[in-house]
């Protein structure tokens, strides 16, 4: 039973690709357009930031859900 | 295990039959500091300011600039609110530096904000475009999705408060497990991450996304 409760903890984390492969497009993309145009590199940071706050929000979701699972089973 | 503890709460003291957890106290403390600090700041102001007046100048303004970006002329009553939100939440989630746990590791305090964050959101929407201009606000960009901007009203404080309740939560933990496994110079890094970096990184995204909010209420 508690291989069960494992199993589905370490899948819940899985929500952490999501975020890593988004993140690395995002921040890709803003690298892209910093070479283009340095002046605007201020704003683009700003918006990177932000982007990556909001994408690191589901991975954090996943995370709860395998803290609950591993506290509710001890 | 560690676990199930860090989760919960202590009780600090009871008032009769009222329980006061660990965390207000810390609150508590947290607001006095920053009251005490706010007012040894601003005395004798002066035209030609000092030098502890230049920093405070230039944090206040700061502040004021990256709100007034997005919500303009006609949301600028709202800055104050989301300046001393911001400020809250840095401190709160870098009292952790002093080996105070933060009070943000709480669902409590977090959910108590998100709800505080839409509660002013709608209210403001309602001062400002009346209680029929509200209403129809929900069918805005096409009426055929009012029911996801009538669950957004749900969505918006559960993602705010969880954001934030997982940062602080999962920075606390993995302190713990970094703290018991090599205890000389990784905290030291781990900290400066947690602390300082992401205590900062999830203030600033709170309250830019209720400043996101008030500015699509406002319109």
């Amino acid at each position: 039973m508690s291989g069960l409760i494992a199993l589905g903890a370490a899948i819940a984390v899985f929500t952490g690709i999501g975020a890593g492969v988004g993140i690395g497009i995002a921040t890709g993309k803003a690298s892209e357009s910093i070479a283009r145009q340095p002046e605007a590199s201020g704003s683009i940071t700003r918006v990177l930031i932000l982007g990556c706050a909001l994408a690191e929000a589901t991975a954090i979701y996943g995370l709860l859900v395998g803290l609950m699972i591993v506290i509710r089973a001890l | 295990m560690d676990l199930n503890e860090e989760l919960s709460y202590k009780i600090a003291f009871s008032i009769g039959p009222l329980q006061v957890p660990q965390y207000v106290v810390i609150t508590w403390g947290i607001m006095a500091f920053l009251v005490i600090f706010s007012i040894l700041m601003t005395r004798n102001l002066k035209l030609v300011p000092g030098k502890r007046q230049v920093v405070i100048e230039g944090l206040v303004s700061f502040l004021y600039k990256l709100y007034y970006d997005i919500l303009g002329e006609k949301g600028k009553r709202y800055i104050p609110y989301l300046g001393s939100v911001c400020i809250f939440l840095a401190v709160a989630d870098g009292v952790g530096l002093l080996g105070i746990s933060p009070p943000t590791r709480n669902l409590n305090v977090t959910v108590a904000l998100a709800i505080l964050a839409i509660l002013l959101v709608q209210i403001g929407g309602i001062q400002t475009k009346g209680v029929g201009g509200w209403l129809r606000g929900f069918g805005h960009p096409v009426p055929v999705i009012a029911p996801m901007n009538i669950l957004d009203l749900f969505t918006r404080p559960l993602s705010l408060s969880l954001r934030l309740f997982g940062n602080v939560l999962g920075g606390v933990i993995i302190m713990a497990l970094l703290d018991s496994a090599i205890p000389i110079g990784v905290p030291l890094i781990g900290s400066a991450y947690f602390d300082i970096f992401d205590g900062l990184l999830q203030a600033y995204v709170f309250t830019f996304l209720t400043s996101l909010y008030l500015q699509e209420a406002i319109e």
